[in-house]
């Protein structure tokens, strides 16, 4: 199945017992783009880490959205809350952001009007190659 | 037949004269001091002289859904712990006090790692088949394999190796609803999960990472340091630790949460 340049939507509580489904969504578009399966899992694991930083930022009753961008075999992921000042991201050198950093080829964060957001970008640079 | 009743016989006999030099391996370790130079060769010694005991352990457990690979890796831990308690003072011979040791870190192995869902049988053989794929094709392709690399060589289709993987994450998936490692007061994982550790400094997080790490069992605090300071791949540590991917990637996933329910744990303290 080809897919490019498609967005695909999810919204949770913001709450960890949801987690898993973020992790399947990815695992599933990630296997579809024929990531590796090196490169799937990390991408569970950076998911799973990165949504965890985020609950640690928000209130419970909050709303967790993912947003997987595709497009010519990248895939990026934003995951957000709204912050509710409850504290700020981990600092740049926590083993935390080492994780996300290790397993996604690029990692930002930003907080703009009061919503708390990570985006990772993952390549799948080795894989099969892909026609452009 | 006469020829196997020798073998047999022959085989036991050797067997004997092993286990006598592995008794007799373990009393001269125990009588070494602590910090003896020789100890720590004479330990491994120790251990890879009782290896055929935890193998043999490890296969009496095979065919329950679990790689034997995995499992013949729990029973040398708990063969490690045997050997590390013994006391031979006790007059106890090694073998009845290493069995239940082993016997019941693999009973653990399995509380912890069998299914948390009820997985239909269908898909439980699928996990072991596309685990054993992913480690042959990553020797054929030098990569990780993808999905359609999988299908192509099982002759599934894409989306059944899809459902084969995700069906050995729900083996595996960790329950939120585990008692948390150091948690007392009836502590779950999920309750440890993210809560406030972001204005930990760099100096504080490293101390508090230390101990942190400590709590994890030695095979994790090496995957985890391969994987996120050595830069290694997960099939490259598969490679080198001797276990799948999917193990690794396990293991990986589970030491994570731990370490961030001990992280924040740490700080709460503070």
């Amino acid at each position: 199945m080809a897919i490019d340049h498609d967005v695909v939507l999810l919204c949770v509580p913001a709450n960890s017992a949801y987690l898993a489904i973020l992790r399947t969504a990815t695992a599933g578009i990630a296997a579809r783009l024929q990531f590796t399966l090196d490169e799937i899992e990390d991408l569970r694991i950076a998911v799973d880490e990165a949504c965890a930083m985020l609950l640690a930022v928000t209130l419970p009753g909050a709303e967790l959205s993912c947003r997987f961008e595709i497009a010519k075999g990248v895939l990026r992921v934003r995951v957000s809350v709204p912050t509710a000042g409850v504290a700020p991201l981990p600092p740049a050198q926590s083993f935390a952001w080492r994780v996300l950093t290790t397993l996604a080829a690029e990692v930002t964060a930003t907080t703009v009007d009061e919503l708390a957001a990570i985006e990772m970008v993952s390549r799948g640079a080795s894989g099969p190659p892909r026609l452009a | 037949m006469t020829a196997n009743i020798v073998d047999q016989q022959s085989i036991l006999e050797e067997r004997r004269l092993a286990d006598r030099d592995a008794t007799d391996l373990l009393r001269t370790l125990a009588a070494l001091p602590d910090q003896h130079p020789s100890r720590e060769a004479m330990r491994q010694q120790a251990i890879e002289a009782w290896l055929p005991l935890a193998q043999h352990l490890a296969h009496r457990f095979s065919g329950r859904g679990e790689p034997v690979d995995d499992l013949i890796q729990t029973a040398t831990v708990g063969l490690i712990k045997a050997v590390d308690k013994f006391d031979p003072e006790r007059g106890v011979e090694f073998a009845a006090y290493a069995v239940p040791t082993i016997v019941g870190e693999i009973k653990r192995h399995f509380r912890d790692h069998t299914w948390d869902v009820r997985v239909p049988r269908r898909l439980q053989e699928l996990r072991l088949v596309i685990s054993e794929a992913a480690g042959t094709l990553a020797q054929q392709l030098g990569r990780s394999p993808t999905v359609a690399d999988l299908a192509g060589y099982l002759k599934l289709t894409e989306e059944e190796v899809i459902e084969g993987l995700e069906g050995a994450r729900a083996y595996h998936a960790v329950s939120l609803q585990t008692p948390a490692p150091t948690g007392d007061r009836g502590t779950e994982l999920g309750d440890l999960l993210g809560t406030e550790d972001s204005d930990l400094e760099l100096a504080e997080l490293r101390v508090a990472l230390a101990p942190a790490l400590a709590t994890l069992g030695e095979r994790e605090q090496r995957i985890l340091t391969m994987r996120f300071y050595g830069n290694m791949t997960q099939s490259q540590i598969a490679e080198r630790i001797g276990i799948s991917q999917m193990h690794v990637s396990r293991l990986l996933a589970r030491a994570l949460a731990t370490l961030r329910g001990e992280l924040t744990e740490a700080s709460l303290d503070a």
